[in-house]
């Protein structure tokens, strides 16, 4: 049981290629994390993954658990178990977050059956709590003048409600304040298990630091330029990019 | 005429000069009646109304020998509810006098069938709001009154229900708040083959806020005027529409007959399939009628691409230290919010749906405060 990408490129729909071939493979119960300089194509991997009209695949594949991924439409893709927190999170007007989380959660269940509302709530009120958000964000419009903190968290805390089998986190770090960014990390932490597994996108060792990778991916122009251990990114922290250079050469 | 005992000679004067100028103004709304044509294209305020399709079926069933029939009721109004009735020559007159925003040959033809509704005089706090319900399964034309005393705060909610396929409803509405009075008015609408409704709100210094709804229409149109005629006064319009009615022609006047007063509107409609909204909305500010604020907003969310909405907002004014303010935006649904939506596994239609529905929730939000 793992996401399998196989040599995948996308573009930007009738426009220039952004990914070029990437090989990934993650095992459920691993957590990767991945790291590469600005625009090298991280946000586009996940995206990709999750089906944004914006993109085009051109050419590989990408297995959930054996299914073909690109079969699916955005919303299957989500109830078959893949989550992404955006690098920056939509705002909604008008909708909610007790509506949307909802509706979210009734898409999984069998057609005739009705959310229970009032252990829905409860569940709700007390990941709020334990993200250190305020009740009154369940009665709030989905991220629409949420500071750009309050917007991560809201990820996550969806994340939490919806209990994904892969969770990519773009970015989810930025615009954490320290103390966030601790408790973010140990809502994460606390969900490692043996059937979930993590793909961390982030440009700082101090996320890593709490959520500890197996596995670590340099990801440059589109393409996986190297896989290692946690020691990669401490070589990254002190060196930057600059071995890209000679893999380049 | 015949005079009150023991008035001054003075008061006698007034008395009469009063009746005479009623006397010519009902003259003129009769001749306005006896002119007006049945609205066809070259009539501005139907260009995008199908004035052939509707308007001219409308006109034959009023001239037509096919009773109005229809059930009228109504809910906690004690007695301030007095059903209204033909023979209530005051009542017509109210009528004889409304605006209207281009269906002066259909009011005309409705005051020939008036007599089924209800008369509100609302001289207490209303504890729980007042429903009026008017329902058919045919062809029905009611009238509302309602009057506000000074002071008074009031809630009313009328419901117009289409029982048949073919229910056509033409309604209409004379509202008059007195000063410092509040009215919260509602008016939902529903399930007619062709609907009609023209409201007159006559605001002598009060606070009147009011929310139409229109559902699952073949055809509907509303007219609304809006009247201000004392310092102080407050009106606030808001209409919330789902993509449910296949034609909504909206039309609104906010009238400024005097100074030191605001007027706000804000209108959205959802709309999908091959649905045509029209708005055309107007502020009127009279020569003299300064310190005046008044806005107007229609907004339009489309969910298909065949879907049309003609916005026409206007404003025209006439005197001095005016704040005014009209827009109007169409736009289809944002993708990145739906991707959103979709990428927590919220099926693609009831993701829409729900940006529908919070595309408008703030206007109901607003009528609630
Ligand atoms: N929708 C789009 N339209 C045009 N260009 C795009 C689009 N999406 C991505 N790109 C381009 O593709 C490249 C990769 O962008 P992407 O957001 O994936 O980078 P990233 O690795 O996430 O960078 P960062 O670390 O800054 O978040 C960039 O050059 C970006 O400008
Ligand atoms: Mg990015």
């Amino acid at each position: 049981m793992s996401l399998v990408i196989k040599n995948l490129h996308a573009r930007v729909k009738d426009g220039a290629p952004i990914l070029n071939g990437i090989n990934l493979e993650i095992p459920k119960g691993e957590v990767h994390a991945i790291m590469g300089p600005n625009g090298s194509g991280k946000s586009t991997l996940s995206k990709v993954l999750c089906g944004h009209p914006d993109y085009e695949v051109t050419d590989g594949s990408a297995e959930l658990d054996g299914q073909n991924l690109f079969a699916m439409s955005v919303d299957e893709r989500s109830r078959a178990g893949l989550f992404l927190a955006f690098q920056y999170p939509v705002e909604v007007p008008g909708v909610t977050n007790a509506n949307f989380m909802r509706a979210a959660l009734q898409a999984r269940l069998p057609k005739g059956e009705e959310i229970d509302a009032v252990s829905f709530y409860k569940e709700l009120r007390s990941k709020m709590k334990e993200l250190g958000m305020d009740p009154k964000f369940t009665s709030r419009a989905v991220n629409e003048g949420f500071s750009g903190g309050e917007k991560k968290r809201n990820d996550i805390l969806q994340m939490m409600m919806l209990n994904p089998s892969y969770a990519i986190l773009d970015e989810t770090d930025s615009g954490l304040d320290v103390d966030a960014l601790r408790i973010v990390s140990e809502g994460v932490n606390a969900m490692r298990a043996p059937f979930r597994s993590f793909l961390v996108i982030t440009h700082y060792k101090r996320l890593l630091d709490y959520i500890r990778p197996d596995v670590v991916h340099v990801l440059y122009k589109g393409q996986i330029v190297r896989t290692a251990g946690f020691e990669l990114v401490e070589q990254i922290e002190e060196r930057g990019f600059d071995f890209l250079k000679t893999t380049e050469a | 005429m015949d005079f009150p005992q023991n008035i001054s000679m003075e008061e006698a004067f007034a008395l009469a000069e009063a009746e005479a100028k009623l006397e010519a103004a009902l003259q003129e709304s009769r001749n306005r009646f006896t002119n007006a044509r049945i609205p066809d294209r070259l009539n501005e305020d139907w260009r995008f109304g199908r004035p052939h399709q509707y308007a001219t079926a409308l006109a034959e069933l009023l001239q037509g020998d096919t009773p109005s029939q229809g059930e009228a009721s109504v809910l906690h109004a004690g007695a301030a509810a007095v059903p209204v009735s033909a023979a209530d020559e005051d009542l017509k007159q109210t009528e004889m006098l409304m605006p209207t925003i281009g269906s002066d040959a259909l009011l005309g033809l409705h005051l020939q069938r008036f007599g089924s509704g209800y008369a509100l005089y609302i001289e207490e706090d209303t504890a729980e709001p007042i429903h009026l319900h008017y329902k058919t399964a045919g062809f029905y034309t009611p009238s509302t009154f309602i009057m506000v005393a000074p002071g008074v705060k009031a809630q009313v909610v009328e419901h117009h229900e289409g029982l048949s396929e073919n229910a056509v409803l033409f309604a209409t509405r004379n509202i008059q708040v007195a000063e410092g009075a509040e009215l919260k008015l509602q008016l939902h609408s529903s399930c007619m083959q062709r609907y009609l409704c023209i409201t007159d709100i006559q605001n002598m210094g009060g606070k009147v806020s009011q929310l139409t709804r229109h559902e699952n229409h073949a055809w509907a149109r509303e007219e609304t005027v809006a009247e201000i005629y004392a310092p102080g006064s407050d009106i606030q319009l808001f209409s919330a529409n789902l993509p449910t009615s296949s034609v909504l022609d909206q039309h609104t006047r906010q009238i400024h007959h005097t100074g030191g007063a605001t007027s706000n509107l804000l209108y959205k409609n959802v709309l999908d399939g091959t649905a045509t909204a029209t708005f055309a909305g107007n502020i009127y500010v009279a020569p003299g009628a300064h310190h005046t604020d008044a806005y107007q907003s229609n907004r339009n969310l489309l969910l298909s691409e065949d879907a049309t909405v003609n916005s026409l907002p206007g404003l025209e004014i006439l005197a001095d230290k005016v704040r005014c303010s009209h827009g109007s935006a169409t736009a289809p649904v944002n993708e990145e919010q739906l991707f959103y939506l979709l990428s927590r596994g919220i099926p693609r239609d009831e993701a829409i749906s729900l940006l529908a529905q919070g595309f408008i929730d703030d206007v109901i939000e607003k009528f609630n405060n």
